[in-house]
């Protein structure tokens, strides 16, 4: 633990963090939320530079601090917003933020699938549920905040939890993150043997900088040859061979492989899902479809008012007609409320 | 840009110390998530933060996919984000259903629903 932070600098950090945001909880009366914030994000910001001090070698990149205080500051607004609408709003700056993180630990696939999925898809279905389910506001009144939304339930004993989770993992983390085994060198060129189309349009259309010429000429061929992964080639599982009429077959030095040459995150990632977990996919497949069938169901049930809703609703319903036509007449206003709900 | 972004070039290894940030990072997520979830009593925010600890166990995913220098971490999150679409819809589903029948999303009113 000690090679990536001081353990007394890191306890010290979570009891300060600890504090901060259990200020920062929404409370009954006007609660120091901007000052909860301000020593939770002090915290934060202590946590990173201690664990850059004592790992001063193997900084990670500038951006990455970026988009973790962007990302962990709209976390803690996001259970610190009494608004809902607010709350998911804060919780696409976190999607972004660490979309933003995928990018720097190059897997550009998933950062912006993660954007469209969930920034895109997931958050407009939440904000559509949010604005369903909230009570009109009475005529002429700002919409008030209900209570529940202002008070945090048990927040001192629930952040004593969550950090000290939090402890318990990060320690279990800095004991283990030292021990695990550097990985071996690995060929990143080598799925290119399974997509000798890609190789060939990437040849026909790039020019050798020697000769002027493509590096394939329109009636050429070409050759993949894969080769054992060896300590003295472990960059350079495959040769391609270029077959050009009227000249001898060349191999290609890697070196001198045009730039475009490499494969892309997607067609690699596209690799392992479908060769290595082909199964899942079918499994996701079904838990999708599962989702949708419940959805449908669950949307289609009629559903009583309990109780104390019913006489709410009278009370209101009464309220608003008082002196006005007969509420008597006509449909039952509490069909007429929920008209869509039935069928 | 992205070679500018990136923490190094794809197949270059990256550090332990370096893995040990990401991690970090990944946990205070997943524990802002936590608190969220157990303190606030708004419904739907409930379940945004098990969105958020979502997040965290993808990024933690994807660090160690890069510290391995495979892309096992990279196609799991594609399973997390389908499980996460899936669980929105159906938990959506039965917030509207629980907010028609009592005109409130206050967690705590469900309490008589035990065992």
């Amino acid at each position: 633990m000690g090679s990536i932070i001081h353990p007394a600098i890191f306890f010290a950090v979570l009891v300060l963090g600890s504090l901060g945001v259990c200020l920062a909880l929404p409370r009954r009366k006007a609660s120091p939320q901007l000052f909860g914030a301000l020593i939770a994000g002090l915290a934060g910001g202590l946590l990173l530079i201690a664990m850059g001090i004592a790992g001063r070698d193997h900084l990670p990149n500038i951006y990455f601090y970026i988009f973790s205080l962007i990302g962990l500051g709209s976390a803690l607004r996001v259970i610190t917003h009494p608004r809902p609408v607010y709350a998911a709003l804060y919780f696409i700056m976190t999607v972004l933020a660490s979309a933003g993180l995928f990018l720097i630990l190059s897997a550009e696939f998933m950062a912006f699938a993660l954007i469209i999925v969930y920034a895109g898809a997931i958050l407009i279905t939440y904000l559509f549920v949010i604005m369903l389910a909230s009570q009109a506001p009475e005529e002429g009144e700002i919409e008030a905040l209900a209570t529940y939304d202002t008070q945090a339930r048990e927040p001192i004993a629930a952040t004593v939890v969550g950090f000290l989770l939090l402890a318990v993992l990060t320690t279990m983390m800095f004991r283990g993150v030292p021990q695990l085994p550097l990985p071996g060198p690995v060929a990143p060129n080598e799925l290119l043997a399974q997509m000798p189309r890609k190789v060939e349009s990437v040849l026909r259309n790039n020019r050798n900088p020697d000769t002027g010429q493509p590096y394939l000429k329109a009636d050429g061929t070409i050759q993949i040859t894969e080769v054992a992964p060896s300590p003295a080639h472990p960059a350079e599982p495959l040769f391609i061979t270029i077959n050009n009429p009227g000249e001898e077959p060349v191999v290609l030095a890697q070196d001198k492989w045009p730039e475009e040459l490499t494969v892309k995150n997607v067609e690699a990632l596209g690799f392992d899902l479908l060769r290595n977990h082909p199964g899942s996919i079918e499994i996701a497949g079904v838990i999708l479809l599962m989702a949708m069938l419940g959805a449908v169901v669950l949307s289609r049930k009629q559903v009583q008012l309990d109780e104390d809703a019913k006489a709410n609703q009278a009370r209101k319903l009464a309220q608003d007609t008082l002196g006005g036509v007969n509420p008597g007449l006509g449909r039952s206003p509490l069909e007429s409320t929920h008209a869509g709900g039935t069928r | 840009m992205i070679n500018l972004l990136a923490q190094s070039g794809f197949p270059d290894a990256m550090h332990g110390v370096t893995l040990a940030h990401y991690l970090v990072v990944s946990a205070l997520l997943f524990v802002i998530g936590l608190i969220g979830f157990i303190t606030r009593r708004n419904l739907i925010i409930m379940f945004l933060c098990t969105e958020l600890m979502f997040q965290a166990a993808g990024l933690a995913l994807i660090a160690f996919g890069r510290y391995h220098l495979n892309f096992t971490g990279q196609t799991f999150v594609i399973f997390i984000l389908t499980v996460a679409a899936a669980e929105a819809a159906m938990a959506l589903a039965l917030v509207v259903l629980l907010f028609r029948r009592k005109e409130s999303l206050n967690a705590e009113e469900w309490n008589e629903l035990k065992g």
